[in-house]
């Protein structure tokens, strides 16, 4: 489980600096992101939100950062300004508020996470070429199941 | 005419004439076809709806108003797949109740994310006790694991169904219908719950969840609520599927079975390492940094039974413990190939924790599993040891018997080789230690049938004082509660 934790360590950290990151307004793609599924209506899903395969593995920034309220089942967020292009999400629902990964005392993730394309992993993340998916120019829709 | 009476009246010449007809036809088919046995540990397809059970021997006494719960498991095989250990199928909770002279029998399966996961891919793929990982498996914590097979715990007015590995299901004691996994505070999702709480006389319920070099040590008060979760070190990754516990003590076994590492199937990451020894651990329940430690030379186990401590300090409790851990590394595995590996039996033996630090085994000889006592009596003195017996051409056991640690004798039936007989449960009707029933399933292979008995605890050898023959068979369970 030490990929996991140490991918929630990233994404937290990528969704509280959210604030200084920019947004290219020449490109002509908006992905809207829906969070659908959620039990515990309280604290926030984060999320961060890649353009590569080695960024994904963690050898680079993602380009984008969510951090929206999860006080409804569904709550979705819009990114504007991508390149279009291929992408993938990681995301964990941060209930307790707390801006990281709760664990119980085995150190088990115990909030509830996702991946784009509702991909799943096994004892860890899920692969790039299973989370990854297309962003084309105009309006674009992902849905993630995040309980 | 008896076989036995047309023995003798046969005489030497005919004697193996007459043999025949005594061996045959249960001992062809328990001992000789793995068909028959294989019973044991086949599948249902479906939950079973509620149905009135036939009493086919003797009378349901007036007053027998009692439920048992037994859970087991009862999904192995999908596709073309199987599950690599009997410890790995879907659990099947069962309840039985009688009343009103009448027995009844409802079974449904819990409702985990890995029976759901595997009934939409119609294939074995979690990874378990004994089983690998497939293509399609998914594993992102404990419970996506969990079988929910093991046993069953009343607690707080919810029936809980036990694996080890992860969190206890929520059942509806009336329609067994799965509510999820119970959360006993929200840090602790996820958290191992092992199938064999001790549980007080006032309702108290303490248990463990090993991980590694630590176990976690949880205390449920009578109205089910969180009383204590701490977190201790053992010292050793050893293997234990139980514990027991006296008045005022935990008894931890730890056998020198050993994790090393992490890896699927769990049984493969375990090693046997009887130069350890076994090493025994009594810890203090009310200050959990009291521990003092006990050596004892190498055995393995499953199951014990409540333990005690006399006015001196002495502790004493009982086990079933076997040589070597042959039947859950490898001979468990086997059952579900119809392959019987012969494994060192499991011998009902006490053990004895001296003041002086020093401790003792005494053994009785008698193969023995799915020890039971009267839970009124946990953490007290207490005389006998119910357990399943006579372990013979078959990897399962054909006898229930209470054997009396202060006579040193055993009272038995046997319910015939076409029998295999499950955990036997006391329900008591009076303040006796035997004052009651003990009530117990067996599968009947002859008749392909379960069947419920009815027992006498202080007269077992007198056989059933009833017994109910189910619709169907269902294959055997671990463990069970008498609510």
């Amino acid at each position: 489980m030490n990929n996991l934790q140490s991918m929630f360590t990233v994404i937290a950290m990528c969704a509280a600096s959210i604030s200084t990151s920019s947004i290219a307004q020449n490109a002509a793609a908006k992905l809207d992101v829906n969070f659908t599924g959620i039990e515990e209506k309280e604290g926030a899903i984060l999320g961060v939100v890649f353009n590569s395969e080695d960024a994904y593995n963690g050898k680079g920034a993602p380009v984008r950062q969510i951090m929206i309220p999860a006080d409804k089942a569904d709550v979705s967020t819009a990114l504007e300004g991508l390149e279009p292009g291929v992408y993938a999400i990681k995301a964990f629902h941060d209930v307790d508020g707390d801006m990281k990964m709760t664990t119980n005392p085995y150190g088990m993730p115990i909030e509830p996470f996702a991946f784009s394309n509702n991909a799943v992993g096994n004892m860890g993340p899920a692969k790039w070429a299973d989370a990854k998916f297309e962003v084309k120019p105009g309006a674009n829709v992902h849905a993630i199941s995040i309980k | 005419m008896t076989q036995l009476d047309r023995r003798h009246f046969l005489g030497s010449g005919l004697f193996a004439a007459a043999a025949a007809t005594i061996i045959t036809p249960e001992m062809a088919l328990a001992g000789t076809s793995p068909a028959g046995w294989s019973l044991a540990v086949a599948d249902v397809d479906a939950d079973v709806p509620e149905e009135t059970l036939k009493l086919v021997h003797g009378k349901v006494p007036a007053n027998c108003d009692v439920t048992l719960y037994r859970n087991g498991p009862a999904k192995f095989r999908r596709g073309t797949g199987t599950s690599g250990h009997w410890f790995d199928g879907d659990g099947l909770v069962r309840k039985f109740r009688v009343g009103n002279g009448k027995a009844r029998l409802t079974a449904r399966f819990v409702d985990t994310p890995k029976r759901r996961l595997e009934t939409r891919l119609d294939a074995i793929v979690q990874p378990g006790f004994g089983s690998s990982r497939r293509d399609g498996a998914v594993v992102n914590g404990p419970d996506d694991t969990n079988a929910a097979n093991t046993s069953v715990l009343m607690s707080g007015g919810q029936l809980l169904a036990l694996w080890e590995g992860g969190s206890p299901a929520i059942l509806d004691p009336e329609t067994l219908e799965t509510k999820g996994f119970k959360t006993f505070r929200r840090d602790l999702k996820q958290m191992p719950f092992l199938a064999h709480p001790r549980v007080e006389t006032d309702g108290t319920v303490w248990n463990l969840g090993g991980n590694g070099k630590s176990t976690f040590v949880w205390k449920l008060n009578p109205d089910g609520s969180l009383g204590k979760a701490e977190m201790l070190e053992v010292g050793r990754a050893s293997y234990f599927h139980d514990f027991t516990a006296t008045a005022r003590h935990l008894i931890i076994v730890l056998q020198p079975w050993v994790q090393e590492g992490f890896k699927f199937p769990l049984s493969t990451a375990m090693e046997w390492k009887p130069e350890l020894g076994t090493r025994i651990l009594v810890i203090d329940k009310d200050d959990l940094s009291k521990k003092r430690t006990y050596e004892l030379p190498a055995f393995s186990f499953f199951h014990l039974a409540d333990g005690w401590e006399e006015s001196d300090g002495t502790i004493r409790f009982d086990g079933c413990l076997e040589e070597n851990p042959t039947f859950g590394q490898i001979a468990a595995s086997a059952l579900l190939r119809g392959e019987h590996i012969k494994a060192p039996s499991p011998m009902l033996t006490q053990i004895v924790l001296h003041p002086d630090g020093k401790a003792d085994m005494k053994t009785t000889r008698i193969s023995a599993e799915f020890p039971a006592t009267d839970r009124r009596r946990a953490g007290q003195a207490r005389r006998f040891t119910t357990h399943v017996a006579g372990y013979r051409q078959t990897p399962f056991p054909h006898a229930i018997a209470t054997w009396d640690w202060k006579s040193g004798r055993e009272d038995k039936h046997g319910f015939g080789s076409h029998q295999l007989v499950e955990e036997f449960l006391f329900a008591p009707t009076g303040s006796g230690e035997r004052d009651g029933w003990l009530m117990g399933t067996t599968l009947n292979l002859k008749e392909r049938k379960t069947e419920l008995h009815l027992i006498d605890a202080g007269r077992i050898s007198d056989g059933p004082l009833a017994t109910w023959q189910a619709s169907l068979p269902l294959p055997l369970t671990f463990h069970g509660n008498i609510a």
